[in-house]
């Protein structure tokens, strides 16, 4: 006797099961990061850089390439005022 | 970015009610964000060597902001500068480069065809070459290695 069909349809859920989780963490992924894939791997040094790109354009992942920040960059930094959260750095 | 304590007021709100002191000087900030500053990375480290190892010995005596003012501005006005210049030239490679770079973590590895057509470029308008400091000089840089495979 061949192999029944419906000893197969476990098999068949439980890709289709990946696929839709591997595809939400995808949308999920895509859609935070403005289409882009996400970063890995930060360091401090990327951290301060994303959150100074924030600074610059407003959106997490925006990029500009204008040598002259905007008048509103010298004001916007909220920076100083967690002093306790800088361990004494400047 | 959130301030923790400030729980109904935004951190993208904010406005500095503090602005610097009249007297100093001012000077334009760099209004590249991450990916456009590290592809010219290189090239603004070899035009700004003097100005920016200026900057770093005077933090080295004191890291108080108000000690290295005048560093610090010649070092945003050089760096503004060598983007402008870049900008001028070889604005299409420097875009596709940083672009690439966006995409891919940021990565120099993983972009190296669009870097090399920028260095052609700002080599063939500047006289510019990418050079790594601190790099072994009996081999070739990172960026001009030739692949066994492929």
């Amino acid at each position: 006797m061949p192999v029944p069909f419906e000893s197969l349809i476990p098999f068949a859920i439980i890709s289709g099961m990946f696929l839709v989780t591997g595809t939400g963490i995808r949308f999920a992924q895509t859609k935070r990061n403005e289409g882009k894939v996400a970063r890995y791997s930060l360091d401090d040094w990327d951290r301060k850089m994303l959150q100074r790109d924030k600074q610059l354009t407003g959106t997490d992942r925006g990029q500009v390439d204008d040598p002259v920040a905007p008048a509103e960059f010298k004001v916007n930094s909220a920076w100083k005022v967690y002093d306790s959260l800088r361990n004494g750095i400047a | 970015m959130v301030n923790p304590g400030y729980k109904y007021f935004k951190g993208e709100d904010w406005v500095d009610p503090t602005p610097p002191p009249a007297h100093l000087p001012t000077v334009d900030e760099v209004g590249t964000t991450g990916a456009p500053l590290k592809s010219a990375a290189f090239f603004i480290g070899t035009q700004c060597k003097e100005y920016n190892e200026d900057f770093m010995l005077c933090k080295d005596e004191n890291r108080n902001p108000e000690h290295c003012l005048l560093e610090g501005r010649k070092v945003t006005r050089c760096a503004i500068d060598a983007l402008q210049k870049i900008q001028s030239k070889c604005q299409v490679e420097f875009r596709a480069h940083w672009n690439c770079l966006d995409a891919k973590n940021q990565d120099f590895g993983r972009c190296r065809k669009p870097e090399k057509g920028l260095n052609d470029c700002l080599f063939a308008a500047f006289g510019w070459k990418k050079d790594v400091p601190g790099a072994p000089t009996n081999k070739p840089q990172i960026h001009e290695r030739v692949p066994l495979t492929n």
